[in-house]
């Protein structure tokens, strides 16, 4: 029974699974749910699981029982697929231009809603997947939207209806464009950093050692002597220190996100600071870099066992690295060029990576990630390179 | 065949249900399986166990689940100590060579052990680690778990209706999520409010419960709070006001809200909130 409502949730990105499923029959053969309304209910609590998507629920199951007409996913999808192409042109006209096989000077002369519905024209000409690769949503991509940005459907890798448009092909192949080995999810990265911890004694004395307890009492002659330990808590300082500033880590921002949730989860002690491009006197601990700066040189004063981790793709101009009074910003005066900024850091802790979001081939192409690959032992950002760093992050030396 | 032989859960008296709910748990029951309720605080996810125990007549246990959580606490817990010291000082009723005399039962322990079907609140599962939600799956699914020290396994004697709350601090792993049923309690809105004002004070006017609830839902639209106050919070209010000799409705309407520091219990929040009310009297 309502295999084709189960099969219509699925199209819209709603997780259901074939047990679930299989749990909704159950229930109906209980004899509890005696109207459309107990089944929408039972239904809803048995086969969706978050509230994310209760309204593609709604939309769904009022579609498939009262005949409510259902916006066409394809349709949808295309003429936002066409908006996010027009913020890419709005950014980067060449690089859309050059993918989409027009001239940038024609294009020009469109109004913005003539532009958009171009590129929807344009999108819905194409039938098959791009050959060539993704060049108009890959390397140069800028754009902001995430994988679940706007619409539970379509977007999600895997588990999407069978006959897919070009757009959702295109779509996967961008997300997974993120990392080559495809893209990290909480878990993944939880299981990466599982292994950063270190566990020292704190806290009163409130277990008992049995073994100790058993041992000192036998040397008592028997008169019991209990001996206590300290339990064992994670004591690892973490400084997460994330650059999120400029386009050019725009791209990554879903996955620096998910790295942030779970350290946030994770480490007890953490603190996040947020810089542009490279680190000059001072960092910030709000994501807007305006309100909380905070002195470098102030970080002597931590725990030199502090773990140090730095996201960012090092890739800038060489002035910014090297020159003094090198910010991009204006009004930011300093004495010291960002180098030896980063200099001190990593001579402050001796625990320090890098990790870089750009794939390891990018690396050799920008100098200035080569100069601070030689300051920070540098990682990249996917399952492989977090295990690099974290082995690197424990080392004893 | 699941049996359908229970009494319904229909609402119990200081508890104010909606019927999805009801069919919810009513469903859940059936099913056996557990129910796992999501929303913000103050929407009633722990007072609904106390709710069902209360109504069904079934005794309610309660694990309250802590950040360092291992899932063995909760099942069993075995007291080396008091062996250690029966088999010093000899003078207890109790059998020294025999483990399981020094086990402990932990709160779902307690409800497998149990002479009758209980209710087992599993609160706030998301504080603790993934590891613990994982190794619960297992438990939960057998409804059985193995004492290592005696090599005994304990089953089930009824299975326990299981309530899981969460405040989706953490997302829940997925094969943890395909075992529950879900439901997201939203925020109760002003005619569910009114009910459940009805409920806890009776004697209340009708026109002080309109003054109060519009006001509590005006403040809750304030922009840049922390934690919003919730019915917890709305409930104390009333009770402070019904307490204070001086409090007239007038001051209401005149946009003046006494006793703040109920609603608000963050100092940032209660700035915001002075600033704003001072502002819609002036």
């Amino acid at each position: 029974m309502f295999v084709s409502f189960f099969y219509n949730l699925r199209d819209h990105g709603i997780p259901v699974t074939p047990t679930s499923f299989l749990k909704l029959q159950r229930a109906l053969c209980t004899g509890l749910i005696r109207s459309l309304n107990g089944f929408y209910i039972v239904a809803r609590a048995i086969l969706v699981k978050s509230e994310r998507y209760f309204d593609a629920y709604d939309r769904v199951f009022a579609h498939h029982f009262e005949g409510v007409e259902l916006p066409d996913l394809e349709d949808f999808e295309l003429s936002e697929m066409a908006k996010l192409l027009l913020e890419e042109w709005l950014k980067n006209p060449e690089a859309v231009a050059a993918a989409l096989d027009v001239d940038e000077k024609d294009l020009n002369k469109l109004t913005p809603e003539e532009l958009e519905k171009y590129f929807l024209d344009r999108l819905k000409d194409q039938t098959e997947a791009h050959q060539g690769g993704n060049r108009w949503i890959g390397t140069g991509g800028t754009s902001p939207v995430g994988h679940s940005g706007h619409h539970p459907g379509g977007m999600r890798v895997g588990g999407v209806s069978r006959n897919r448009s070009a757009i959702k092909v295109a779509l996967d192949r961008r997300y997974r464009d993120y990392s080559q080995e495809g893209p990290l999810t909480q878990s993944q990265i939880g299981e990466a950093l599982k292994k950063l911890r270190r566990m020292v004694p704190s806290g009163p004395m409130d277990v008992v050692n049995v073994q100790k307890t058993i041992y000192e009492t036998m040397r008592n002659a028997g008169e019991i002597e209990i001996i206590f330990d300290r339990r064992l808590a994670d004591r690892l300082k973490v400084i997460l220190m994330i650059d999120n500033g400029g386009w050019s880590m725009d791209p990554y921002i879903p996955l620096v996100q998910t790295l942030f949730d779970y350290t946030r989860n994770q480490f007890k002690d953490l603190k996040t600071y947020f810089f542009h491009n490279t680190i000059y006197d001072r960092v910030w601990s709000d994501a807007a870099r305006y309100n909380k700066p905070e002195l470098v040189t102030d970080f002597i004063k931590k725990d030199p066992e502090t773990r140090i981790i730095v996201v960012g793709d090092a890739s800038m101009a060489p002035y910014e690295l090297m020159a003094e009074g090198g910010s991009i910003y204006f009004g930011e005066k300093k004495r010291k060029p960002s180098i030896e900024n980063l200099q001190f850091l990593a001579q402050t802790f001796r625990h320090c990576v890098w990790l870089n979001p750009h794939s390891r081939r990018a690396w050799e192409n920008t100098w200035t990630t080569d100069i601070i690959k030689k300051v920070f032992p540098m990682f990249e950002l996917t399952l492989d390179g977090l295990d690099g760093a974290v082995s690197h992050l424990m080392s004893r030396n | 065949m699941v049996q359908n032989n229970f009494s319904r859960f229909k609402g119990a008296d200081k508890y104010v249900l909606d019927d999805e709910l009801a069919e919810i748990v009513n469903v859940s029951m059936a099913l056996e399986m557990p129910l796992l309720l999501k929303g913000e605080p103050g929407t009633g996810k722990t007072m609904l166990a106390y709710a069902i125990a209360d109504s069904l007549n079934m005794p309610l246990i309660v694990l309250n689940v802590k950040s360092s959580m291992k899932l063995v606490d909760a099942l069993y817990q075995y007291d080396t100590l008091t062996r250690l010291n029966d088999s010093r000082f000899g003078d207890s009723s109790r059998d020294v060579s025999d483990i399981e005399e020094y086990i402990k039962m932990g709160k779902i322990g307690q409800a497998f052990v149990a002479d009758t079907r209980t209710v087992l609140l599993i609160d706030e599962i998301d504080k603790a680690d993934t590891d613990f939600q994982d190794d619960m799956l297992d438990v939960l699914d057998q409804m059985e778990f193995d004492i290592i020290e005696i090599d005994k396994t304990i089953s089930a004697r009824h299975r326990p209706v299981i309530i899981i709350t969460s405040n989706a601090k953490k997302d829940l792993s997925d094969p943890f999520l395909g075992r529950c049923n879900f439901h997201h309690i939203a925020f109760p809105g002003e005619d569910t409010m009114r009910m459940i004002i009805d409920v806890h004070f009776p004697d209340l006017g009708r026109e002080t419960t309109d003054a109060c609830i519009k006001t509590f839902y005006g403040l809750r639209k304030l922009e840049g709070i922390e934690k919003k106050p919730a019915t917890r919070e709305l409930i104390n209010w009333i009770r402070a006001l019904k307490a204070d000799p001086d409090f007239k409705l007038s001051l209401l309407d005149r946009g003046d809200v006494p006793y703040l520091g109920v609603l608000y219990k963050k100092s940032p929040d209660m700035k915001v909130a002075t600033g704003a009310i001072s502002r819609h009297r002036g």
